[in-house]
């Protein structure tokens, strides 16, 4: 499979977006840059009303750019509209698009015609998505009968019937409870497997999956793009050592103890736990260069008669990289005006231990 | 005010404005107010028109058409032979256009709500009663549609020749038929809305239709006469035959009858050549009573089903 | 799981984005289809249109053929009116399934999907008509059928081609006008609602729907030279009827089919202008997806 080396699946010059709504214009976009590589798992993370929705709208064909230029694997999205819709498909979260009265295989081959299947061609690419989708169990129920994580599965089935070289997912697992959310990934990473040279431009505004899912992010508020880079680069921003917290049977000297070995910049104590049970513990957090001063760390608390109940990393998360780049958190308001977001109900998910520490946990005994 | 300050036994404290969730049990207080936030919700809606000389247009010329397809069809035949149709058939017409705005009243509304703005489930676990909400939203197109029965029978008496005294009006008459036609035309309505929670959304033509049925046997454009005997029947059990034949006869005392007349099932069997006005009131009352029980308890019927088979919420299109 | 990812390989974006005309004319026909097959199953799935649609407008079209009855007029006009009867069943085809369709279908979030694929809008509102048309037809068929039956309507056509040519070219103009009006409709957003009530009783009455429509004078000239229905309809009485007194005033039905084709071709590329135009206009505000304008 041969792809122009020179063409970008996404270039984006300047893109601004203005909507002139009452009682003043928004700008929902504020000359946007972006290049996404083919083959790339690119990601735009922001809260809502960022302008993600708006950007992968004009990338769609769907809006118009106030100002600016967009091209998808060089086809100008305003004037070569046709040729982008026969190359891409879209999935957004919480769609209720669709026709009740049909059943999945139904809906899904009326859709195939649209991309101009040949009728029992699009009826046996159905029955595959199907399966692959995991809805066998559902193939002749009505499409007002599914539950919210079957609808969603149902439209990424009818988001691949094309096969398209560019894949754009806004939000796809809105609305969706932990274990749909996670069948959703997993397709998307299992079809990104099948076909590695595809492009998938995905909007979310939950780290976790941006972190999971993407080579590169753009993280955007309010029509800006604030950074760019991989989710490792991004978090480096924000912390440069290896931050590790112990929790150690005893400590004698206290956490100055472990300050002196090479390697760790800082020590200091956290807490001291009593579980009543004639067992108590000292923890630590230790900030180090990096990861390799562990070894010597561990070897040193070896050497002093300590004995490491618990050791877990910290690492920082995307939002601690939006909170150091805007100076506030996802769910926080901001004092600026808030670019319209067409039809998002407000997410259940967004909760407090989804932008927490990421751990990994080794108990030693 | 924390959640400590509460008294014990639940949100009843003024201290905290004084909601009182209990107090919320369906008094009349409270279905009154659920009727009016209903109807004026259903105005807004209605009346939103962004070019208001749009809206006096749909005002004016949907119902005056109605009318004009009718005087043009008797001109046709009779050549302006016969004023006393003219006035017959513009009574009936404008009448008419008032039948058909009631009836969509509240079908519509359950089919908006369900389908295009996806509130008939949040209007439905609210407190107020479902009926009630709905009977309000209807208000405003039953409201629009005697604006538009009031134009064309202004139409008719300006530039239609329609003969019109006002001194010969039976007021008493017109107030009584007027309170108990628009009841049955509710009651008919609520019969749309409930066959409209049933069924899917291109069952908008289904109120329409439903009046152009009921046209055949009211008496609203010809005299009843000119149908087969059991038809005759089945009009006279109609609310809106006794209500057309009321509003007739206290705007044009002594005109002609669509009920009575040679050949008609009424003069047949009460020897009359038209009804008096109080056996109108009292037909009128008596078919009305029966049409809104019945609409009662078929919406309630309706509305279990709906409830049993998860139709509340589901959108429909095709 | 793969083979079902990888469906029809090809080695580059541009080559799968340059489809050739076959291509393009395969896909709006296909696309014709799968737009019309929800319609038609709907129909086969939730029944309530056949007492709704069929029995109710009958005893509506009953009611103009008792008023002409009652005024005792030639039987020819009884027959008129059960001509216009069946015929009300594609205009309103046209207007509550075309004409404001486009509309409902952002309300539902189809909107976005149909302008994000390859097909032409048009293929998809032409598959909208064609799914309503079995509706349409079998209701102006039964109206025809058990009026003609029951109130004795005798026609006397001595140009049956012509009769159907002049049907099918009314169907294609009335198509047409809805896919003009849908493109339309969609740019006036709520407004669409209202004035799909506006097109109903007053186009019944300029169309001629229960008299012949030259009897309107001035109005009825105007009428057949802008409405497919009037010149539709009036072209196909005077062909089913011919040997009845019909008015003068109007064209042959000759002419009448000349008009037809004129207002097809009129209003298909007005269609395909309107929709272009309205589409950039849509792209342009943001109105494909906003629901409630």
């Amino acid at each position: 499979m041969s792809l122009s080396p020179d063409l970008p699946a996404i270039d984006v010059r300047g893109i601004r977006r203005v909507y002139n709504v009452k009682p003043h214009p928004v700008v929902a976009l504020q000359g946007v840059d972006l290049e996404v590589a083919p083959g790339e798992f690119f990601g735009l993370l922001g809260p809502n009303g960022a302008g993600k929705t708006t950007l992968i709208k004009i990338l769609t064909t769907l809006l118009l750019p106030s100002s600016g230029t967009a091209r998808i694997f060089g086809f100008d999205v305003e004037r070569q509209t046709k040729q982008i819709r026969r190359i891409m498909n879209m999935v957004a979260g919480g769609e209720q698009s669709g026709y009740g009265i049909l059943t999945v295989r139904e809906q899904l081959w009326m859709f195939s015609q649209f991309y101009g299947l040949p009728s029992k061609d699009g009826w046996r690419r159905v029955d595959e998505l199907i399966e692959a989708v995991g809805l066998g169990e559902q193939r002749e129920q009505r499409v007002a009968t599914l539950s919210t994580g079957q609808r969603q599965k149902m439209n990424f089935a009818r988001g691949l019937l094309n096969d398209p070289w560019i894949f754009f997912l806004d939000e796809p697992t809105l609305g969706l409870d932990v274990s749909a959310a996670r069948a959703v990934r997993e397709l998307i990473l299992a079809w990104k497997a099948a076909v590695p040279g595809r492009t998938v431009l995905l909007t979310t505004h939950y780290m976790a999956e941006a972190d999971e899912l993407c080579d590169r992010i753009a993280i955007v508020d309010h029509g800006r793009i604030l950074a760019l880079g991989s989710p490792e680069e991004l978090k480096r921003r924000v912390q440069r050592e290896s931050v590790f917290r112990l929790e150690l049977d005893r400590l004698d000297g206290g956490p100055a103890a472990l300050r002196r070995l090479p390697g760790v910049v800082g020590a200091t104590s956290a807490s001291i736990q009593d579980d009543g049970r004639e067992r108590q513990s000292v923890e630590v957090n230790l900030v180090l260069e990096d990861d390799t001063a562990l070894g010597g760390v561990v070897g040193a608390l070896a050497g002093i008669g300590s004995h490491i109940l618990a050791l877990r990393k910290s690492e920082p998360s995307l939002e601690d990289v939006f909170v150091e780049l805007v100076g506030r958190g996802f769910d926080e308001e901001s004092d600026e005006h808030e670019p319209p977001d067409p039809d998002r109900t407000p997410d259940p998910r967004d909760t407090a231990h989804e932008a927490g520490e990421r751990e990994e946990e080794q108990a030693l005994v | 005010m924390t959640a400590r300050d509460l008294p014990v036994d639940g949100l009843a404290s003024p201290a905290w404005g004084g909601f009182d969730p209990a107090r919320t049990r369906g008094s009349g207080g409270d279905t009154l107010r659920s009727f009016a936030v209903a109807a004026r919700l259903g105005w807004q809606m209605e009346a939103n028109w962004t070019d208001p000389v749009l809206f006096f247009i749909y005002s004016v010329a949907k119902p005056v058409s109605s009318a004009l397809i009718l005087v043009v069809m008797l001109e046709v035949i009779s050549g302006g032979s016969r004023p006393e149709f003219r006035a017959f058939v513009v009574v009936g017409s404008a009448l008419w256009a008032f039948v058909v705005s009631g009836i969509a009243g509240l079908a519509w509304s359950i089919l908006e709500d369900r389908e295009r703005y996806r509130m008939l489930r949040y209007v439905y676990v609210s407190p107020s009663d479902f009926l009630v909400v709905l009977l309000g939203r209807g208000l405003a197109r039953v409201a629009v549609g005697a604006m538009g029965a009031a134009i064309t029978l202004a139409v008719g008496v300006v530039a239609l020749g329609v003969p019109f005294e006002p001194g010969r009006i039976d007021w008493p008459l017109l107030g009584v038929v007027m309170v108990l036609g628009l009841t049955s035309i509710v009651a008919i309505s609520v019969v749309m809305a409930a066959i409209c929670l049933q069924t899917r959304q291109e069952s908008w033509s289904y109120p329409e239709a439903a009046a152009g049925a009921l046209f055949l046997v009211s008496g609203a454009v010809f005299p009843l006469a000119v149908l087969p005997q059991p038809l005759q029947f089945v009009g006279l059990l109609t609310p809106l035959t006794w209500w057309v034949e009321g509003v007739r006869q206290s705007l044009f005392p002594g005109g002609l009858t669509a009920v009575g007349g040679e050949g008609s099932f009424f003069t047949a069997v009460a020897g009359l050549p038209a009804p008096a006005p109080a056996q109108i009131v009292l037909f009128l009352l008596a078919t009305g009573t029966v049409a809104t029980l019945a609409s009662i308890a078929v919406f309630r019927a309706s509305d279990r089903r709906a409830k049993d088979r998860g139709l509340l919420d589901q959108t429909t299109g095709s | 799981m793969s083979a079902a990812f990888n469906y029809r390989p090809t080695a580059s974006p541009q080559e799968a984005a340059a489809w050739t005309r076959r291509q393009i004319l395969a896909t709006d026909l296909r696309a014709v289809g799968g737009r019309a097959y929800p319609r038609v199953t709907g129909m086969f799935r939730e029944k309530s249109w056949v007492f709704f649609e069929i029995l109710l407008p009958f005893l509506a079209t009953s009611a103009f053929v008792f008023v002409y009855r009652a005024l005792q007029a030639p039987p020819e006009y009884v027959g008129f009116v059960v001509l216009g009867g069946a015929m009300t069943a594609f205009w309103l085809n046209v207007i509550w399934m075309m004409a404001q369709q486009l509309w409902w279908e952002k309300s539902q979030g189809n909107l976005e999907l149909y302008f994000a694929a390859p097909m032409n809008i048009m293929a998809v509102l032409f598959g909208m008509a064609v799914g309503g048309f079995v509706m349409s037809s079998t209701r102006a068929v039964a109206v025809l059928a058990i009026a003609t039956t029951l109130y004795g309507v005798s026609f006397a056509i001595d140009q049956w081609f012509l009769l159907i040519a002049v049907f099918f070219l009314t169907l294609a103009a009335l198509y047409g006008l809805g896919m003009v009006l849908a493109g339309l409709f969609l740019m006036w957003g709520r407004e669409a609602w209202h004035l799909t009530q506006l097109m109903i009783e007053p186009v019944y009455f300029v169309s001629g729907l229960n008299f012949p429509v030259g009897r309107l004078g001035i109005v009825g000239s105007l009428a057949i030279s802008l409405l497919p229905l009037a010149v539709g309809l009036d072209a196909m009485r005077q062909l089913a009827f011919a040997d009845a007194a019909y008015p003068l005033g109007t064209p042959s039905p000759e002419i009448e089919a000349l008009i037809l084709v004129g207002m097809t071709v009129f209003f298909l590329l007005a269609a395909r202008l309107t929709l272009r135009l309205l589409e950039r206009l849509a792209r342009k505000e943001g109105r494909l997806s906003v629901r409630w304008q």
